[in-house]
Parts: C-alpha cells; structure tokens; sequence
C-alpha cells in the first residue's frame, strides 16, 4: 500500500504541515503581542518589579528579538518556553500531554461519530419509510441542530445530577478525571457529547449514500445470486456508501478537535482545549503560542491520516 | 437487513448503552459517625494550577494557600489571625528603639529530608528571597525591606545557578547585612528604620519569610519545587506527585516536629477549571471540600442553590474574606495623568461635595442584594479595611458608606448646578470579575436615579485596566483591594500617597497630601495601640476628602462534607491541612 507516490505524497504533506505549523505559531506570537494588557502585571506587581520580571522574561527586549528567540527556542531546541503564570513548567511537554489526553477524547468522539453514525445511517436506510427511519432521522435532526456543549449540558443534567439524585448517590456519572488520561467509565459521556453531532451528519449522510447504492443493479445482482442480506449490506452497499462519508471525515476531525475546547471545559478534562481557554484568558503569551501551534499539527496529521483512508477506502485512489 | 438482525443491534445497543453507565457510576454513601475512617485522604480541587511554590516568589493566593502547609517561618499567624511563634521557640526580643529582633529558633525543627533547621537556614532563605525580589521580580520581596542591606541585595541582578553560588559564599552583594546568625538557634535581625508591620510581614503565609532548605534548593535552584524529590520543606505535608496543569498529591511528613500531628495522610487536588464542574463533583462525593486552595469565590448561582438544597445548606460556609471593594475618583489634575474631570482636589469645596454626592447615591446595601445576593459579598459600611481585619472601623462607621440620595441631591446641586462637570462621565471597570459588570451597571443606574447624572460605562480587560488605572488615565474606576496580611499597614502606604509615588506613578487616584504622608510615616514606624490609632486617623482622612466611594467587602463560600472535621477559614487562608480529619461515613 505505501508505494513510493504515497510516501513522497506524505513527505510533501508533512512539509507542508510544518510551514503551516510555523505560519500559525509566527501569527499567533504577533497577534497576542498586541492584545492590551498580559499575565504578569497587577495589583500587587507593578512598578520597579513588574519592569524586573518583564526583564526576566525577555519581554523587554524588542518584538523582533523575543519572535527570533522564539523560533530559535522552538526549531533548535524544541522548546516552546515556560508560562508566567505556572512557573517550572516546559511548555512543550506539557501541551503534548495535553494533547495526548485531547486525542484520546477526540477518538473515543470519532468511534461515536463514525460507529453511531453510520448504524444509524444504515438502520434508517434499510427500514426506508417506518417508525424506525423517522425516529433515527428525527434523532438526527435534533443532534446536529445543538451544539455539543448543549448536549453535553443535558447530559450532565440527566447523568451526573439527576441521576445522583434519583438513585441517592447509587449510580450517576462521575464528573472529572481521576488520572491523567480517563477510563472509559469516564470518557464515554464527553465522547459522545462531542460525537453525537457529528455523528448525526454522518448517518443523514450514510443513509442518503445507502439509499442510492442499495438502488444499483450490482446489489440487485447480489440478491439475485441469493447472497444473504447482512453479506450484501456490508460487503457490497456500505463500502460504496462509506465514500461519501470519508470525504467530510476531514472536517468532522476537525470539528471534533476544535469541539473538545467547551467540553474539556464542561467535563473538567486536563487536555488541550482546557489550556486553550485558560491560557487565553490568563494572557499567558507562551503557553497561547504553544496551545495554537500544537493544534495546527494535529489539525494536520488529522487531515493527513483522512486523506490516507482514502486509499484504503477506495483501490481507484493513488497518490 | 433482516428483522431478526435489526432486534439483534437494538439489544446490542441497549446492552452496550448500559454496561456504559454501569461502568461510569460511582457509589456515595452519605452516613457519618465520629470515628476516624481508615481513609484519611483529602480530596479537593483547584480552579487552576498553581503558580510556584517557592516561597521567594510565590504571590499568589492559591500558591500560599498550598504551600503554607509545606513551609514554616519563624513566626506565623495562628487560624485567629495572631502572630505567634512558629519555628521560633518564642516570640522574638525587640530593642526598645524597635530596630532590633532577636529571634530563638526551636532544637527539634526538621525538613522532611531529614536536614535539621538552624539559625543558617533562616539566614539563607531570607537572603535568597530578598536576593531574588530584584532579578526576579517579585510581589513579597519587599516583605524584608526594612531589614538593613535589603537594598543591596535586592538590586542584585544574577540568576539562577549563578545566584545559588553567591548565596552559598555569603556574597556581600546577596546578602542582607542586618541579618546574622550568633549561634545556630538565634536570629538576629537589625531593622534600617522602625516598621511595626514587620512581624506580620514575614508571618505572611507560602511567602519571602519561610524556610527553604539550601542542600535541596542548590539541586535546582528556579525549579526544585517542581520535583517531588526535592520539593522540601519543614511543613508537616511533602509533595509525593504532580502532573502540571491536572493534578497534585501530598502526604504528610512522618514524625513531623509540629503541632497538631497531622491526620490527614494523603492529599490530591485536582485541577478543574470550571467552578461549576467542580462544585457538581462534589456534590457527587468525588471531593471533601470544595472553595480550598484560594478558590472560594463559587459563582453566586451555585452558592444559591446549595442554600436552597435542606440535604447540603449545612455544608455551606460563608466567610468574609479580605478584600474590599471601592469607587476611585482621579483626584489629581496635571500633564502626567491622563484623566482630569469635575472631583480633583484643586477643585475645592465643590468637588469634595461632588465626590460626596456621587458616593451618598449609592445604596450600598441594594448593591450587596443585586449584585452579590446577599451572599458572596456584603455592603462595605465600616471603611476601606475588611470587616474582621486590624483597622476595621465598626459596622456603619464609615460616613461614605451610607445612603442619602437627597443630601447627596442637594450637594450636586450646589456643586454643579448647570450639570456641566458631571456631563460626559464615564466608569471604567475591568469585567473579569464577575461581580464587576453587575456593579457597574448598579452604580450607573443609582447615579442617573438619584442624581440625574448619565455615567457610560467602559469595560477594559483587567491588566490593561490595571495599568491604564495606576497611571491616572481614569476619572471614574472601579477600585480594590486584597490585603496581603493583618496588618493597616497593608492599606495606606501602598495605595496613596508620595511614598506610593503619587501623584504621577503607580497612582489611581494621584492622591497624597503632606498630613497623609507624614501620618503614613509615623504610623508605619509604630506598634501596637499607637499605630492602630494612626492607621485610623488615615483612615477618617481619607474619609474626610472623599477619596473613595466604598461599595463591597468580599465574602468566600466553602462546602464541606459532614465527615470533615477541623477544616475551615479564617478571613486571610485556610485552616491548615494538619488540623483536619476525615471521621467514617
């Protein structure tokens, strides 16, 4: 499968990635060098020892020192710097971890959103026209007209507090992670907060795709052959049907990447998103740098790995 | 597909959905009993992770507040906010010019490495922070800045490694002159000039007065506190784990020196950065307590609810806490300050009425009832120092706490009868706060009903609001205070006046008068009874020029279970982690 076109193919995309990479990390360094106000002046620091600690940042150098002391740290060393506010931290171990721990949510999303989706897709597709299709279709309308933190409050609602309630404490969803990375007692409800939206595109789009090749005359072939129903469905309908649905796995992955900002909020998860909100808010320049650039390599791989399935989808796709 | 496989995946499903929620529930048994549980880990969580725990540098309140159970100073303020010995045998000797401290040190302190404490360590981590406050930029340096040498070794500018390496030689250029050592249990510290404030200075909790250990300093000197290894201390809990930015664990020091022997074995904070996410986890039991570590400002929604709840309205704990809330007017016209405006002192009688006006149309205690509830803050009634502080001047002393919407008519009247200077006002505030914008909104809507006066509102995000405020860019500003320890002190010298550096630098309101500074003066050089006296004339001197409108004095909102015994806050921290135990439930 890896033939030479596909690995030069890779190559290209993977340079590609890393001048993106830059470009967004150089926009990010300027852009927040802007923004009024920073982390470290306040009602206890200012004066003479808000001049030091600006000093002992670097930050009073000029702008193009600090951007050129930036790439050197980030392209020579890898480091991405400390954060103001949580000193003795390197940034970039820990927004990998944090990203480690995003990623872990996003697939578990991406099982919900591709798993759910096309089940749904595919029941509402083969019982065309009953109860079950205009359950399934209604379910998506609703999942993909909330936004994920809307249902992830509901669901919060529904399994942490009520269902305590009820229950006096027996059984409830758990809210937090007791680790570094969750259990799946602990990440199946943010997963599926930030799928189901997703997920019910996926199905209105694998139920149109199925309806449409379940109609083709190789399936009629398939059931004239006396091939059995599942075998016809899986085999034959859902791989041409998948097509359609590997296309816009691209921005769902994204979508789900972007999403996990509010829900690692909601859920109090220590990725990626949670730093991206409170770093932002802190005005914590370094850390924002490294938060934006981790995203726009994963947003990249992600894109890349999309594009790769392509080939395992579809033989006609070469690279 | 066939109806038979359909019904198949509709029970896989089913099945599926739930072992899922099976798999995610938790058990919480909610019955208490007075015997210890064989647990003793408390669980908590924090809203953020914390800045440092070195006590050189930490400023934050949730980096003393964690770090006051790892560290001890020679003098510390008990839960009753009292300054009382703390790895000093007694309190310390002080000269009858009162620029001499003599301090005992007990026999039997320990770090929890094991290295016995003496008179050098004192000497070393004094040194160190007062050496750092320059190079580094820190809030607390100036803790120790009446001890003789401080300017020396605060202008200091070497980092780091190179630091550590001075400090070890005793270099002249880091080291504090007035700080010696005559024996390994005796501290001796000679003052520049007289501060009554100083013992409560270095008491300040996780600050520049407690006790670093230079064998596990010297290991990293910026980031040994990071490492469980080396993260020592002479408190009676040790880091044992950290995850930055998710989560935190101690343990407590066996055969701690102190008193009370700690209970509690094992401590885990979680790092949650939604209050709500956290408040619902411990609802759920997933934590102990909830408002610990610096986070006690639960959004006013929660805190309503909690009360409302008969099961949990028990576990709820309102304290005051130490921060007040108040109006600042620009006070001083001139070419450096930006804002000029209708209240400057130059502006005589008729401003000072203006500025009474504008502070008598505020009701005060309407304010605490719509913006805060009632609950997360309380009118400020009583002058600029927190109910419950040194210097707080009784409920209802301060005049510019009241509410008069008529005097204060007839005083805008006189002041301004075309309504030519209050035309075009605006309020700034900085809406991080939550409770910031509702303020706003409350004092723009009593203006215009009480006086007829049209404030705009402005909304500047706080450091920038911060800096554009301490220049004097503002004639209208919301205003503030969190007292750093129990001290008036801590309320005078540092917000108005030329030592300050007013009118021109680091100044809101550019406020300073030669009575003002000469009292400030004097009262800082005096103790006890002399100087609360003086502290209070500051106070009715301020009062006297209208310098402030007072608004809220803040209030903390803590939960904790019924099986958590001993913990709890005073005004400034939280009990201590040693004084609580966890009772089976």
């Amino acid at each position: 499968m890896l033939t030479r076109g596909t690995l030069i193919y890779i190559s290209q995309r993977l340079v590609l990635i890393v001048f993106t990479v830059l470009a967004v990390s150089s926009a990010v360094f300027l852009g927040i060098h802007r923004l009024p106000g920073d982390a470290l002046f306040n009602e206890h620091l200012h004066g003479v020892e808000y001049q030091n600690i600006l000093h002992h940042y670097g930050l009073d150098l000029p702008l193009w020192q600090q951007y050129t002391n930036f790439l050197s740290g980030m392209f020579l060393h890898g480091d991405l710097g400390e954060p103001f506010v949580n000193r003795g931290v390197k940034i970039a171990p820990l927004v990998l971890r944090e990203a480690t721990v995003s990623a872990e949510v996003g697939l578990f999303a991406l099982l919900f959103t591709v798993g759910l989706g096309m089940l749904l897709g595919v029941v509402a597709a083969v019982r065309q026209n009953t109860w079950v299709d205009y359950v399934l279709s209604t379910t998506s309308v609703i999942g993909y007209s909330m936004p994920s933190f809307v249902i992830a409050t509901f669901l919060l609602l529904f399994f942490a507090i009520w269902l305590d309630n009820v229950t006096q404490g027996g059984f409830y969803f758990q809210i937090g992670w007791t680790g570094t990375y969750g259990t799946i007692g602990e990440i199946w409800l943010p997963a599926f907060a930030l799928g189901f939206p997703y997920a019910s595109i996926v199905a209105r789009l694998t139920r149109a795709s199925m309806l449409e090749v379940i109609r083709q005359d190789y399936i009629r072939t398939a059931r004239a052959k006396g091939l059995r129903e599942t075998v016809i469905m899986v085999r034959h309908a859902l791989r041409n049907a998948l097509i359609p649905v590997i296309t816009i796995l691209g921005p769902l992955v994204i979508g789900i990447i972007t999403g996990g900002v509010i829900i690692e909020n909601i859920f109090g998860i220590p990725g990626l998103g949670k730093e991206f909100a409170t770093s932002i808010l802190n005005r914590d320049y370094n850390i924002v740098i490294g938060v934006f650039t981790m995203y726009a390599a994963l947003i990249g791989i992600a894109n890349l790995g999309v594009d790769l399935l392509y080939v395992v989808i579809d033989p006609r796709i070469r690279y | 597909m066939t109806p038979t496989s359909f019904r198949f995946l509709k029970a896989l499903c089913v099945g599926v959905s739930a072992l899922m929620v099976v798999a995610a529930c938790g058990n919480n048994p909610t019955t208490t009993s007075t015997n210890l549980a064989a647990d003793q880990t408390l669980r908590f969580p924090l809203l953020d992770d914390f800045g440092t725990l070195d006590p050189a540098i930490a400023d934050a309140e949730t980096d003393q507040e964690i770090s006051q159970n790892m560290f001890n100073g020679v003098v510390k303020f008990d839960n009753n906010l009292n300054v009382v010995p703390d790895i000093a045998s007694k309190m310390p000797v002080v000269s009858s010019d009162n620029l001499t401290y003599t301090f005992s040190l007990r026999h039997d302190v320990t770090f929890s490495n094991g290295d016995k404490v003496t008179s050098k360590d004192v000497l070393y981590s004094w040194n160190r922070a007062a050496a750092m406050s320059g190079a580094y930029g820190t809030s607390y340096g100036t803790n120790l800045a009446a001890i003789v040498g401080y300017g020396t070794a605060s202008s200091n500018k070497a980092v780091g490694a190179a630091l550590e390496k001075l400090l070890e030689a005793n270099d002249p250029s880091v080291v504090m002159s007035g700080l010696t050592a005559p024996d390994d249990y005796t501290v001796k510290v000679q003052l520049a000039f007289p501060a009554g404030w100083f013992l409560s200075a270095i008491s300040l909790t996780g600050s520049t007065g407690q006790l670093v250990d230079v064998n596990a300093v010297k290991q990293d000197f910026d980031n040994w506190w990071t490492n469980p290894a080396t993260a020592i201390g002479t408190g009676p809990y040790k880091m044992t784990s950290r995850v930055p930015k998710a989560s935190v664990d101690f343990a407590s020091v066996s055969n701690w020196w102190g008193s009370p022997k700690p209970t509690i074995t094992k401590v885990h904070l979680d790092i949650i950065n939604d209050a709500s996410t956290a408040i619902t986890k411990y609802e759920q039991g997933g934590y102990d307590i909830y408002g610990y570590g610096g986070y006690s400002n639960a959004p006013v929604a929660d805190v309503l609810r909690i009360q409302g709840t008969p099961s949990e309205k028990s576990q709820l704990l309102i304290h005051a806490k130490v921060r007040t809330t108040w109006l600042s007017f620009n006070m001083v016209s001139d070419n450096k300050r930006l804002a000029k405006g209708p209240f400057t002192l130059d502006g005589g009688q008729s401003a000072h009425d203006l500025r009474l006006a504008f502070a008598l149309a505020i009701d005060k205690k309407k304010l605490a009832t719509v913006v805060c509830s009632d609950v997360v803050c309380e009118a400020a009634t009583g002058g600029l120092i927190t109910k419950g502080l040194i210097g707080y001047l009784g409920d209802g002393a301060d005049p510019l706490g009241a509410y008069d919407p008529a005097k204060a008519k007839s005083l805008l009247t006189g002041a301004d009868p075309t309504g030519s200077k209050t035309k075009g006002l605006t309020y700034v505030y900085d809406p991080s706060n939550p409770l910031n914008k509702p303020t706003a909104e409350f004092l723009q809507s009593q203006w215009k009903d009480n006086l007829g006066v049209s404030v705009e509102l402005q909304a500047v995000s706080h450091s920038a609001f911060i800096k554009s405020r301490l220049k004097g860019d503002y004639v209208l500003s919301r205003d503030g205070w969190q007292a750093d320890y129990n001290h008036p002190q801590d309320w005078f010298d540092n917000l108005w006046g030329s030592a300050l550096g007013c009118p021109d630098s680091s100044c809101t309101t550019g406020y300073h008068t030669q009575a003002y500074d000469d009292l400030v003066k004097k009262a800082d050089q005096e103790t006890g009874d002399a100087a609360l006296a003086d502290y209070k004339k500051l106070s009715q001197m301020l009062i006297d020029d209208v310098v402030y409108i007072p608004l809220f004095y803040s209030r903390g909102s803590f939960l904790f279970k019924p099986y958590v015994k001993g913990a709890g806050t005073n005004n400034f921290v939280d009990y201590p982690w040693a004084g609580i135990q966890i009772l089976s439930h």
